[in-house]
């Protein structure tokens, strides 16, 4: 009896901390941001005044900026997923190929992923002004002329281009350890049977690279959604709000306006959302799975 | 014979391709690096030139004017108060949950690791207002503390992963051998959890060294306690088109990330792999 007391005492003592900590940082935020949901509150007031769902009617309604930011952020998503993919994966197969400046190519395309996103995003701003402006002059490209960050059409492709040029490197050696780690012998086989080269990539390769899809995919699902950085620095949601993500609205709501209720609610709009979305697309994929 | 020189072919252009690809890719990085060198007048004759001299006088005044130092300590002082509670907590947790199943233990495990689907956005807000009360912000030690938290679900789930690999019988020898159950997580299962140890460490490091969001919440109040990366966003926003301080503030923000990755490039893709497969 005693025995199994102090096994029980153990058991918690070795696991109660990470509890604690998970609860303070994350559990407790969050069931606040629950309750400040339903609130009027500005931040500074010591009484948050409560209004029901007053704040989710308002902005699933009436203000036009929430919903936009979500959508922004939803085609962001779609195109960072789509394009750092497929990207990823023809570069993956290229560098997988035998010849001596594979791992160097690999570092080379890895290095934007392990700087501070705001750099990144810092850097970009300066292409796009500085460095295009002088492109122009030398090469008379149109394409260098054009007003990357300052027109509302074109900020969306600036953006989701330098999400992707900071992450592929990332997908790259995501599907370049799924590439490795198909069997050689399957290959063989398929050569021996006749398959050309594109019939086994098409036939064998992809379908057995599935849980790098998946894996890749999920990530950039919720990288995509997160993106909060690089906008900051390159744009700050500009020009007027064409490049607003969620993240960035919450932050605004909070900090600039000092809605914080109004705040707590698109965080939990947005929780909602980001959840949904990732079990759809996770499940989705999970039951496409080819097993080996 | 015609068949391998088709194959030689196409291997070449591949080759021209990947090297022109990987040229353009770099480009930005590289401009950013050389127009670091070039006085403000440089930069605005041309960007894309060579300087003309090789100058630091851009470097020296950023160091001195960013306290470039100071800052860097800071970031390593938050990076490893951060890593070290991540590992401990984490390793520990993982190792008693999975030797010890039962309802408790599988409770526990779901209330850790769950936080991994809560955006960090989500609580942004009251999260500043909780670390207030709890006086854990616009501090380092503070900021270094509240990642523990944060980094926890994610290490958990990894060394849990691990320890269902790591046979019970090794315990069960030690135990008779008259081992206590800390004793066998600090000489045995500590040691043999070291492949993921360092995943977890490339992962964090990597995470906390880089991370804008939490530190712009936390420590930004104060020159004291800010880190490098918060410290260049002010900077820069402060030098607006003073591009040549900027820039070389910039670099001077990332250098540190790239000559550890250059030094441990094999760890670190191995560790990225690893932690998005297991995670």
């Amino acid at each position: 009896m005693i025995q199994r007391q102090k096994k029980i005492v153990e058991t918690m003592v070795f696991s109660i901390p990470a509890i604690i900590l998970v609860s303070l940082t994350i559990y407790i935020p969050f069931l606040m941001s629950s309750y400040y949901s339903l609130t009027e509150w500005n931040g500074i007031s010591k009484q948050a005044v409560f209004i029901g769902f007053r704040n989710f009617t308002a902005l699933l309604q009436g203000k036009k900026e929430f919903l936009t930011s979500l959508w922004f952020t939803t085609k962001y998503t779609i195109g960072y997923v789509i394009l750092s993919n497929l990207i990823a994966l023809l570069l993956a197969v290229a560098l997988t190929k035998r010849f001596r400046l594979a791992n160097f190519f690999r570092g080379i395309f890895f290095v934007p992923y392990i700087m501070s996103m705001t750099i990144v995003g810092f850097i970009w701003k300066f292409i796009f002004t500085s460095g295009f402006e002088k492109l122009f002059e030398f090469t008379g490209w149109q394409l260098w002329n054009y007003s990357w960050l300052g027109s509302s059409h074109l900020v969306f492709y600036s953006v989701v281009f330098v999400g992707v040029w900071q992450s592929l490197g990332f997908y790259i050696v995501l599907y370049i350890a799924g590439l490795q780690a198909i069997p050689k012998d399957v290959l063989e086989a398929a050569t021996v049977d006749g398959a050309s080269s594109w019939q086994k990539f098409s036939r064998v390769t992809l379908p057995l690279l599935g849980p790098s899809f998946t894996t890749c995919i999920f990530m950039a699902l919720t990288n995509g959604l997160k993106v909060f950085d690089i906008i900051l620095a390159l744009t700050k949601g500009g020009p007027g709000t064409a490049s607003n993500s969620v993240t960035l609205q919450i932050y605004k709501e909070a900090f600039t306006n000092n809605n914080y209720g109004l705040g707590s609610a698109e965080s939990i709009i947005y929780f909602l959302f980001v959840l949904i979305l990732t079990q759809v697309v996770l499940s989705a994929f999970r039951r496409k799975e080819v097993d080996l | 014979m015609t068949l391998k020189n088709q194959k030689m072919i196409y291997k070449v252009i591949l080759m021209i391709c990947l090297t022109m690809l990987a040229c353009m890719y770099i480009y930005p990085v590289f401009l950013m690096f050389m127009n670091s060198f070039k006085p403000f007048g440089e930069i605005i004759a041309n960007v894309l030139a060579f300087p003309s001299k090789l100058d630091l006088s851009n470097y020296i005044y950023v160091f001195n004017k960013m306290k470039y130092l100071r800052l860097f300590r800071n970031n390593v002082i938050i990076t490893v108060i951060g890593i070290v509670g991540i590992i401990i907590f984490s390793s520990m947790a993982a190792y008693i949950l999975d030797r010890r199943r039962g309802k408790y233990s599988s409770v526990a495990y779901a209330l850790i690791i769950t936080p991994m689907l809560i955006p960090f956005q989500t609580i942004m807000l009251t999260l500043l207002k909780s670390m207030n009360t709890l006086h854990l912000s616009g501090s380092k030690i503070g900021l270094g503390v509240q990642y523990w938290g944060f980094g926890i679900p994610m290490a958990t789930f990894i060394f849990y992963n691990f320890m269902k690999t790591i046979p019970i019988e090794i315990d069960e020898s030690a135990k008779i051998d008259g081992a206590s159950t800390f004793t066998i997580y600090i000489k045995i299962i500590f040691p043999l959890l070291k492949s993921v140890t360092v995943t977890v460490i490339v992962l964090d490091v990597m995470w906390i060294w880089n991370d804008f969001l939490l530190p712009l919440l936390m420590v930004n109040t104060s020159n004291e306690t800010k880190t490098l990366v918060l410290a260049a966003y002010t900077f820069i926003g402060q030098m607006n088109t003073k591009w040549n301080y900027a820039l070389t503030a910039m670099v001077m923000a990332i250098v540190p990330s790239i000559i550890i990755f250059i030094l441990l490039q094999k760890y670190i893709v191995e560790g990225v792999v690893a932690g998005a497969v297991k995670g």
